[in-house]
């Protein structure tokens, strides 16, 4: 039964109705490519992340300290709460690659002895781990081998306390704690520039004089237990021993990069299919009341000849499968080729043993259930006009539309218009609903364009405005330890260093009444030139001479305010606790810093105003010379180029937004294409008596085209500036949902992304509008006369 | 265009001569697996000032000749002059320019725009005409001076067409093409939009050829012309015009 006489008319009419169908299916398939390719990411990244954690046991909480006694460990097993303790030896190195004008920073991690680490265990991606008693060997991070193109046999150059290693790489492995490689400090992941060695203990322990003791020490912690509580404990044990304050698993570097990344996700992948769905139910609504209300005598002649309402019903939520059908096939197929690129792209930067996009039956469903919800929910209002439509009712044709005499006239502006204008007035006005759900569909498009480039502009307004204006160095100088201020004078005397400038930087622990943080405390020099204080606005704050400056949202956090004394507790040299007078806020984008003048932190330090960086600039012909220079310096543990980082963090963002925008541009164009068509094929069939007149009465082709095609284009003009203000409302709180202690980008939507937006809008509205325009060359002038109104 | 300049100056001046003619005019259309003739070698015209009644039954090509002669519908065969230009060598858009200064239509249904007023109506042509009527003039001449600011569902069907009329007329036609503009009326209604068609012929002295298939209207005209089976049966011509208030059916 499955072509009864009623499934045949359905099928002629979805013939008829084709380019209508084609469309709205575009717009769903569109909103289903989205939902599955972003949701199936972020699933995908979500399960990758968990399994990799559970299975290489992910610390729970990280620590630090200068040197504590293997027995130590035994003291921290017994705080209640933590069930596994794993210490190991740290340290900081230099590896001077052939090739590279600045030396990479590593780190070198030590492994237990013939076995491996009860947490943070390594992945073997190729090769073997170091064997027992080898103290040359090296296992290491599979981003930086592959981005010097290091295999296992080689050697690698390691700087370990001035002295120069050639170790022997055996094997390429990942971590869970180096998913995302970044430099501490850095803006951006450098696989080049940032190693992460491993090798066995005791051959590191000789090295740094940790016989039977250790410097880092990783916990997992009991089911249920208070990582809070373990922390204090921890911190308490571990302070008598230099350490710098715990790190729970959220604030680990590379894990909170990850789930940024993936909150972010997340928020896309619920915000932008809606948008597609929202359009598919309008869609679905305009082009069904359209035709129900054309098919008033064929409903009457189906219930008269006994067809029931259910009936009647079913067979117009019929048409609504003929759009779900195709719609869901190809938005699956579409979301599982475009989630495999979008996870590509994540990939690029987070490193997981195995990491598939995987198009979960549940998430089929989902996405099929929810499409299919949006178009039905745009079919119920249409369908139930028929079902309630009394036979002898559907008989009569419909009411003609009631015109009425509007505020314009009342005004007398309808002088200005002409009749041809007042016809595309009175029918703008008479459906203010479809013209207002229409606009507002093309604004969802153009939205959708300005927030797929709209991280991007804010990165640059970043850089543009704050960055350039903040840090004027052209190298950052990490030092291995805090030295006395003459190393920053003798860095100054360096041919071709123009200017070379302190910095401190000492870890702490922030407390306001029960709030608290960790953070760190800057020390400037007084007539601070180089690294200057720069809000969000753009405005500076220079330091005042008695007390610390906050970042604005850390005295947020905390409830500060100017001349509040917090206590600062200083996780190094003699581990004080002081408290300073706030005397002012810097609204910065990013992290929570705390600032003084250097005289005022070596006050608070108690120390005579020791540096552990340093920031010069350099004359650029001298610049190989000069890096040369800090390559041989035994303090040096790490030189970077900000502006560098910087540029590349905007290079690496363009390459993908360049592929976010010509996926956005397909998918809004398609959302534009499927409004403006749908909505010029009805107002075509609609008027096409009115406009076979017109031809009539000698208007041209162009003439009947524009009143055609006018409420069209004055939907396009309304959609596209509520479109930009809505992408800018998006943009906001899309950025409202990113963890705001960690970055606060203002965003910054460039003019050029603004136009963008409005002109992929107008163009595509063009060739739909032309497209539809084309039926009016065959407009047969006789026969649309001829018959009865 | 110059397809029509000479043919407006010929109808002005009233001189009686043809204004619309056509030679040997054929049309057949392909319906389904058949051919349907629906005319078939007509010879016609229509003078400059002249009120014509074509006359026949249903399917008789009476319409099918109106639209062609209106540059709506082309002939399969034969030729169509406007004055001396021939509107069978001229492309859509001279067509368009044609009907656009030359031609107004009258059919049936009034076909009138729903979303705009009588004035608006009249207006949409007056504003692409070269020297038309005011709007105002031309509905004061059909008897709707009082209903300019009315929409089309809120006057009668009579009412409907006299706009339609004005409509027509507002751009000063050379010819008025009208297809049983009172087929869609009653007795009285159709005798007063007869009636001011007889008075635009009358005062404007524009050329008018209406096609009906009611045979007591032809008694209104000066000349009558019966059209059977796509041919001419017959022309006559009305001795003494009747008087449209005096007709009867």
């Amino acid at each position: 039964m499955w072509l009864t006489a009623l499934n045949r008319k359905l099928y002629r009419e979805a013939w008829r109705l084709r380019g209508q169908i084609v469309t709205i299916a575009i717009v769903l398939a569109s909103g289903i490519v989205c939902f599955i390719s972003l949701r199936g990411t972020y699933s995908s990244l979500a399960a990758s992340q968990l399994d990799y954690y559970d299975r290489f046991r992910f610390a729970d909480v990280f620590a630090r300290a200068e040197r504590a006694p293997e027995s130590v460990a035994r003291q921290i097993e017994a705080l209640p709460g933590v069930a596994i303790v794993e210490t190991r030896v740290a340290e900081e190195v230099t590896l001077p690659i052939d090739g590279m004008p600045r030396p990479a920073y590593g780190r070198v991690l030590s492994l237990p002895a013939a076995r491996p680490p009860a947490t943070n265990a390594l992945f073997l991606r190729r090769g073997r781990f170091p064997e027992s008693g080898k103290n040359d060997e090296v296992v290491l991070l599979d981003s930086f081998a592959e981005a010097h193109g290091l295999e296992p046999g080689q050697r690698v150059p390691v700087v370990v306390n001035g002295k120069r290693r050639a170790l022997r790489v055996v094997g390429i492995v990942l971590s869970p704690e180096f998913v995302y490689s970044i430099r501490p400090g850095a803006l951006v992941d450098d696989p080049k520039r940032h190693a992460v060695l491993w090798m066995e203990r005791s051959a590191r322990a000789g090295a740094f004089q940790l016989d039977g003791a250790f410097n880092d020490v990783t916990l997992k912690l009991a089911p249920g237990a208070s990582e809070q509580a373990v922390r204090v404990g921890l911190d308490r044990i571990l302070a008598r021993y230099g350490g710098t304050g715990s790190v729970g698993r959220k604030d680990q570097l590379s894990h909170r990069i990850l789930s940024q990344e993936l909150d972010q996700l997340g928020m896309l992948s619920e915000m932008v299919p809606a948008v597609f769905l929202g359009v598919t139910a309008f869609l679905v609504n305009l082009v069904l009341g359209r035709m129900i209300r054309l098919q008033r005598p064929e409903i009457a002649t189906l219930k008269a000849v006994g067809y029931s309402n259910r009936e009647v019903g079913l067979h117009y939520f019929g048409l609504v499968t003929l759009v779900l059908l195709p719609g869901c096939v190809v938005g699956l197929a579409g979301g599982y080729a475009l989630g495999r690129v979008v996870l590509e792209l994540y990939a690029r930067s987070f490193r997981f043993p195995v990491l598939e996009f995987h198009m979960t039956p549940g998430l089929m469903v989902v996405a099929v259930v929810v499409s299919a919800a949006a178009a039905l929910v745009g079919a119920l209002g249409a369908v139930r006009s028929a079902v309630r439509l009394p036979p002898a009712e559907a008989m009569q044709p419909p009411a003609p539309p009631r015109y009425r005499r509007s505020l314009i006239e009342r005004l007398g502006l309808h002088a200005l218009f002409g009749a041809s204008g007042m016809m595309i007035v009175r029918e703008v006005t008479r459906r203010p609903l479809r013209t207002l759900f229409s606009s507002f569909g093309i604004a969802g498009a153009v939205s959708l364009l300005i927030l797929s480039h709209f991280g991007l502009d804010s990165l640059l307004g970043y850089f543009e405005g704050t960055f350039r204006r903040e840090q004027r160095q052209d190298l950052a100088v990490v030092f291995a330890r805090p030295v006395a201020p003459e190393v920053v004078g003798q860095l100054g005397r360096l041919p071709g260093v123009l200017t070379a400038e302190g910095i401190r930087a000492v870890p702490v622990r922030i407390v306001h009444e029960h709030r608290a943080r960790s953070s760190v405390i800057m020390g400037l020099p007084a007539e601070n030139t180089l690294r200057r204080l720069v809000g969000r606005g753009g405005s500076e704050v220079t330091i005042p001479a008695d007390g610390v400056v906050l970042t604005k949202t850390l005295g947020d956090v905390l409830g500060l305010r100017i001349g509040d004394r917090p206590e600062l507790e200083l996780r190094e040299g003699d581990r004080r606790t002081v408290k300073p007078v706030v005397v002012g806020f810097v609204d910065e984008s990013i992290g929570l810093s705390i600032y003084a003048r250097a005289g005022v932190l070596a006050a608070l330090e108690g120390d005579l105003g020791a540096v552990s960086s340093a920031l010069l600039t350099v004359d650029p012909r001298e610049l190989e010379g000069v890096e040369a220079a800090l390559r041989r310096s035994p303090h040096v543990i790490d030189v970077s180029d900000a502006a560098g980082d910087m540029q590349r963090l905007l290079d690496m963002n363009t390459s993908i937004m360049n592929v976010w925008t010509m996926i956005s541009i397909a998918l809004s164009g398609g959302i534009v294409l499927g409004v403006v068509y749908n909505n010029a094929r009805i107002g075509l069939a609609a008027r096409a008596r009115d406009l076979a007149s017109l031809r009539v009465l000698g208007f041209n082709i162009r003439e009947i085209s524009g009143i055609l095609l006018a409420s069209q284009a004055i939907e396009v003009l309304l959609a596209v500036p509520t479109g930009l203000w809505l992408g800018r409302v998006w943009a906001e709180a899309f950025m409202r949902g990113v963890d705001q202690e960690t970055f606060r980008w203002a965003v910054v939507i460039a003019p050029r992304t603004y136009l963008l937006s409005a002109a992929v809008t107008v163009l595509a509205a063009l060739v739909s509008a032309l497209w539809v325009r084309r039926s009016l060359d065959t407009l047969d002038l006789v026969g649309v006369l001829k018959a009865r109104e | 265009m110059q397809l029509v300049s000479n043919a407006s100056a010929q109808a002005r001046a009233g001189s009686g001569a043809p204004i619309l003619s056509c030679v040997d005019l054929s049309k057949v259309y392909r319906m389904g697996e058949v051919d349907v003739r629906a005319l078939d070698g007509v010879s016609f015209e229509l003078c400059a000032g002249e009120f014509l009644v074509l006359l026949g039954a249903s399917g008789s090509g009476k319409s099918t000749l109106l639209n062609i002669l209106g540059g709506l519908d082309v002939p399969s065969d034969g030729r169509v002059f406007f004055g001396s230009e021939e509107l069978t060598l001229a492309d859509e858009a001279e067509l368009t320019a044609y009907r656009r200064h030359h031609v107004g239509f009258v059919f049936q249904f009034y076909n009138l725009i729903p979303s705009l007023t009588a004035r608006e109506n009249v207006a949409l042509v007056t504003e692409i005409a070269d020297d038309p009527l005011e709007p105002e003039e031309a509905l004061g001449l059909v008897g709707l001076g009082e209903r300019l600011e009315h929409f089309p569902t809120q006057l009668s069907g009579g009412e409907q067409q006299r706009v339609a009329i004005a409509r027509a007329i507002a751009k000063r036609p050379s010819v008025l093409l009208c297809d049983e503009p009172t087929g869609a009326l009653d007795f009285r209604t159709g005798i007063l939009v007869l009636e001011v068609l007889e008075r635009v012929n009358h005062e404007l002295g524009t050329s008018t050829a209406i096609i009906t298939h009611n045979a007591p209207i032809a008694s209104v005209a000066d000349r009558v012309v019966t059209l059977s089976d796509g041919r001419i049966q017959d022309t006559r011509r009305n001795t003494q015009r009747a008087r449209a208030a005096d007709l009867r059916w």
